[in-house]
């Protein structure tokens, strides 16, 4: 690990410089992270209230169990793996390209963001993918003693308790709020990362226009690169919740 | 590690001299309107803040006719507001949209930008000594996106179905189902939409009032040299930096539930005959979220008041703040206690009463730190050299109102207690004299303190006075008899009291009540007519330090441009309460300390 | 637009990071960590699975990854975001504050566990309120 403190020796809260060292924008950036890990933190332990507020919640495992291109094979968690491994993977070239930026090697921030980017697209295809999957699904469900075929929506949740029907296992309706939190959590993360998308896009046209090599830094890089970083925390914590536990 | 760059100085005088010259190239619309300098932004909180609470008391107006006068109509009211007022009598309705928005524009838009919005951009660059704001640019964005929301709230006034009725607190269901109430309809969603805005303004506020208080300050200014006032501030920041975000969760999900047919917050509803498909939410989980929000967000007000009124009492009793530390300590105290409390607002509401127990715990504590301040408030008058201005009146003011509001804080923090008096009037009269009138009474202090500093004249004297006055005695007519009411069992959001036999004796009450509150609401439109006279016929002010205060902000030209301070930047030396020391009326913070002088040097 | 520079608030510049060793280090961690948590997932579904699904085992391998999500969280934080280069005070100053969920977690969670007891307490009365609505209720509905 890297020392954390400040040299001894100056006075670092007399004023007329920063206490930390930091410029303002980092700061900024770093209290705004932890301003919107309130908003996530709040949907997440509303999530969990409401789970543990629930008689009946359903197992991700049977939910969350496909791949693309591999039919009906009962593949729990490989498909969210492979997203966690995208993203973090994205991560690295992130601070790699922030670190490229210390160096101020444009070439360098170049190939790294163009990494990122394309990182946080793909991302962003296998949530498109998941949804689609559990939009389009069909479930046989006992509703009312009839069975019908439903897909998970913010409103419906084929995945309730089993019961026997017809000489046969059939589920029941599940809690509603499974795929109102599961669509609305995934979708404000998948929200951020699409911003992030956009920001580091926006960085890496700045990067080619030569404006950071102009200024002398390559700070908004890295400012970029914590608002990219957090939204993989986040999706580290959104992993745990709706996948994992 | 490398060297110590010393650029820092050089490129603060170059600052300087910017600043100086840049005063030919502004148009009037970056001038006044998009501006970036921290003091426009602070005006335009102000007026804008001034113009809803103009608008919020009148709403208070309308209501207590209904309530002071339930049989009588007022043909007039017809006249005006058309279909909300049928006969002349304002409908049920409109009774409570009425009451939610009087609390939505007053507790957020009112005390919470229009206060610290004002007073944070105004004062945090000109007493820490700084050009402007970290990011001059959001700070400018903050301002518009509270216009923007601003915008949408009012337009909700104007729509057919009225605007949102569901309380300030917008409640589910009543607040989730179009079908509960009239407000529901299309003025909820407005209300969510224009409270997002009104979030992220108070997050790109709050971000730049933070860095700039840690990052700008000027040479010497170290963190316990700077005035209550920016401490105050920075604290509310903080707070709304961690407490405002969940109030955008919360209402995120009140809106899916609107609109997306999703039920966070709702289960098992029957409406009009139909039962709903909602199924697996819980309304209490809307309150917990609220109120994560909702009881910081009562520090939010109030911190600022807290710290405008040490300010202005310390300044105008000639005497040195008392007990500094233990001030800012109690503040600090406060941000920390206010996040873990929020739950004591629902004893009532059917949250698990062990969990109970922990929140009236951590409740109660709150009093020592405000018993604190309370005390060292009293103590920093004790034979002071007071000099009765407008703003000391109305600091005095604050801090009556804070131990008279505070004091029945302690009984509602106690669930036994709180289940008997949270739903009545006792509540009301505890709530509006801690963070309302309180609030407000500090707000007056900081404008009638500042104003010389903000426009360069003082505002009307003798207006101060009778403002004061009749504020004063006002207020309490308004609210201490609400407390008898509440604790004899009258309930709070009823339209009419009358109905019933066993409130039928508080009548003469309400109607006193009714009268006192137009008394009081004439005399506040006559501080908004000294206000807008004096911005153009005031007195001008001659010389720089009109109160002798010790701050930086009196070290400025009398109007200062943008950069506050032509040339340099000042350096202090002290901080900034030394009052009648060593045989010297005041002595400004620029000011070295002397060899002669006696400690303690701050 | 005219605005004055706000002046630098760097006093010291830090040396660029000698070299990508550290990143690494860590993604391969956050990879293992990642990898373990997901023999967990697997081992509670195989749990779930199982002839009798021991309750405890289930919330003790929830704990486990729970702590190996907070681990790899300080990774992230820690490496990818430097936030170990940064001062103590202001490392502090972002992580004090989100102690705060400790509270707010353990409150959340408890009242929601408390809402459902309380409901399932009542369970009876809900139940014929939703499958058979009173006629009278039924009624007046009509009648608005």
């Amino acid at each position: 690990m890297a020392s954390g403190s400040l040299p001894a020796g100056i006075k670092w809260w007399s004023g007329g410089k920063s206490p930390y060292n930091v410029n303002y924008g980092k700061i900024m950036m770093w209290y705004f992270l932890v301003s919107d890990s309130f908003t996530f933190g709040a949907f997440l332990i509303s999530y969990g209230s409401t789970r543990l507020g629930s008689d009946y919640w359903p197992d991700p495992n049977h939910v969350f169990n496909s791949f693309p291109f591999m039919g009906h094979a009962n593949l729990p968690l490989a498909f969210v793996s492979l997203m966690t491994f995208i993203l973090i993977f994205s991560s690295v070239t992130m601070v790699l390209a922030v670190h490229e930026g210390h160096k101020m090697n444009r070439k360098g921030v170049e190939k790294y963001m163009i990494m990122t980017i394309i990182g946080g697209l793909a991302f962003l295809s296998c949530q498109a993918w998941e949804w689609t999957h559990l939009l389009t699904g069909s479930h046989s469900v006992l509703v009312d003693g009839k069975v019908e075929h439903w897909a998970t929506t913010i409103t419906k949740n084929p995945f309730g308790p089993m019961v026997e029907h017809a000489g046969q296992l059939v589920a029941t309706p599940g809690p509603q709020l499974f795929g109102g939190f599961f669509f609305f959590i995934t979708g404000f993360h998948g929200f951020h990362v699409f911003s992030g998308l956009i920001i580091n896009i926006i960085m890496y046209i700045k990067t080619r226009l030569g404006h950071f090599d102009q200024r002398g830094h390559y700070e908004m890089v890295e400012k970029a690169g914590l608002y990219w970083h957090f939204v993989d925390l986040v999706w580290v914590f959104v992993f745990l919740a709706f996948y994992l536990i | 590690m490398s060297s110590v760059a010393s650029l820092h100085e050089s490129e603060l005088q170059h600052a300087g001299h910017d600043a100086q010259h840049e005063h030919h190239q502004q148009s009037f619309l970056t001038k006044y309107i998009f501006s970036q300098d921290h003091k426009t932004i602070a005006k335009q909180f102000l007026i804008t803040g001034i113009i809803w609470a103009i608008v919020g008391a009148l709403f208070s107006v309308l209501f207590r006719l209904q309530l002071g006068f339930p049989e009588s109509s007022f043909p007039i009211l017809e006249d005006i507001l058309g279909k909300w007022a049928p006969g002349g009598k304002i409908s049920p309705d409109f009774y409570y949209a009425l009451v939610t928005m009087h609390g939505t524009i007053l507790v957020f838009f009112v005390l919470t930008a229009g206060l610290s919005g004002t007073f944070a951009n105004f004062l945090i660059p000109l007493q820490i000594g700084a050009r402007d704001m970290a990011s001059p640019f959001l700070n400018m964005l903050s301002y518009w996106f509270f216009f923007i929301g601003s915008i949408i709230m009012a337009t909700s006034l104007f729509i057919q179905t009225g605007p949102a009725s569901g309380g300030w607190t917008i409640y589910p269901p009543l607040s989730a189902l179009s079908d509960a109430a009239l407000g529901s309809v299309r003025g909820m969603d407005l209300w969510i939409i224009s409270m997002a805005f009104f979030i992220i303004s108070q997050l790109m506020g709050g971000l730049n009032y933070v860095s700039t208080v840690l990052n700008l300050r000027t040479k010497g200014m170290t963190m316990t040299r700077m005035p209550l006032t920016v401490w105050s501030l920075f604290f509310t920041a903080i707070l709304g930096i961690l407490s405002f975000p969940v109030l955008l969760s919360c209402v995120v999900l009140l809106f899916c539930d609107r609109n997306l047919g999703t039920s966070f917050y709702l289960s098992d509803i029957i409406i009009a005959g139909k039962v709903l498909p909602h199924e697996g939410g819980s309304p209490i989980l809307f309150q917990h979220l609220f109120w994560f929000l909702g009881h910081p967000e009562v520090y939010i007000v109030v911190l600022p008041a807290m710290g405008l009124a040490s300010e202005v009492i310390s300044v105008n009793a000639r005497k040195p703040i008392f007990g500094y530390v233990a001030m800012i300590s109690s503040m600090l105290a406060i941000v920390a206690l206010s996040l873990i409390v929020w739950a004591h607002h629902m004893f009532v509401s059917g949250m698990n009463p062990f969990l109970g127990a922990g929140f009236i715990l951590f409740t109660l504590l709150i009093a020592v730190p405000s018993a604190i301040k309370v005390f060292n408030w009293l103590t920093t008058l004790w034979r002071g050299n007071i000099r009765f201005t407008p703003a000391m009146l109305f600091a005095i003011g604050f801090v009556s109102m804070f131990i008279s509001g505070g004091l029945t804080g302690i009984f509602l923090g106690n669930a036994a207690l709180d289940i008997q008096l949270h739903d009545t009037y006792f509540n009301i009269a505890h709530f509006h004299l801690v963070m309302g009138v309180a609030a407000f009474f500090s707000m007056f202090a900081g404008l009638y303190q500042w104003f010389p500093k903000m426009f360069g004249r003082f505002m009307n004297n003798t207006l101060g006075y009778i403002h004061f006055w009749i504020t004063m005695v006002g207020a309490y007519l308004i609210f201490w008899p609400m407390h008898y009411s509440g604790l004899a069992g009258m309930p709070r959001r009823y339209y009419d009291y009358s109905n019933w036999e066993s409130f039928k004796q508080f009548g003469g009450m309400n109607k006193f009540i009714s009268i006192v509150v137009i008394i009081v609401f004439i005399t506040q439109l006559m501080f908004v007519f000294n206000f807008f006279y004096s911005i153009w016929k005031g007195r001008k002010v001659r010389e720089a330090n009109p109160w002798d205060a010790t701050t930086l902000e009196w070290t400025t030209p009398i109007r200062p441009g943008h950069g506050n301070w032509p040339g340099e930047l000042p350096e202090v030396h002290r901080w900034p309460y030394d009052y009648s020391k060593d045989g010297k009326e005041f002595i400004s913070q620029i000011t070295p300390v002397g060899e002669e002088e006696t400690g303690p040097h701050h | 637009m005219s605005s004055f520079e706000v002046p630098s608030q760097i006093t010291i510049h830090h040396e660029p990071a000698p070299n990508t060793k550290r990143i690494w280090r860590a993604f391969w961690i956050l990879s293992v960590v990642t990898l373990g948590e997901l023999a967990l997932g697997l081992s509670i579904y195989n749990i779930h699975k199982g002839p009798n699904p021991s309750e405890m085992m289930v919330l003790f391998f929830k704990g486990v990854i729970c702590i190996l999500t907070l681990a790899k969280g300080y990774y992230i934080a820690w490496v990818f975001m430097h936030m170990g280069d940064e001062s103590k005070l202001f490392r502090r100053s972002i992580v004090v504050p989100l102690l705060l969920f400790i509270w707010f977690i353990i409150a959340f969670l408890h009242d929601g566990n408390a809402y459902r007891e309380a409901r399932d307490s009542n369970a009876g009365e809900f139940k014929v309120i939703k499958n058979d609505v009173p006629a009278a209720v039924l009624e007046r509905g009509q009648k608005d």
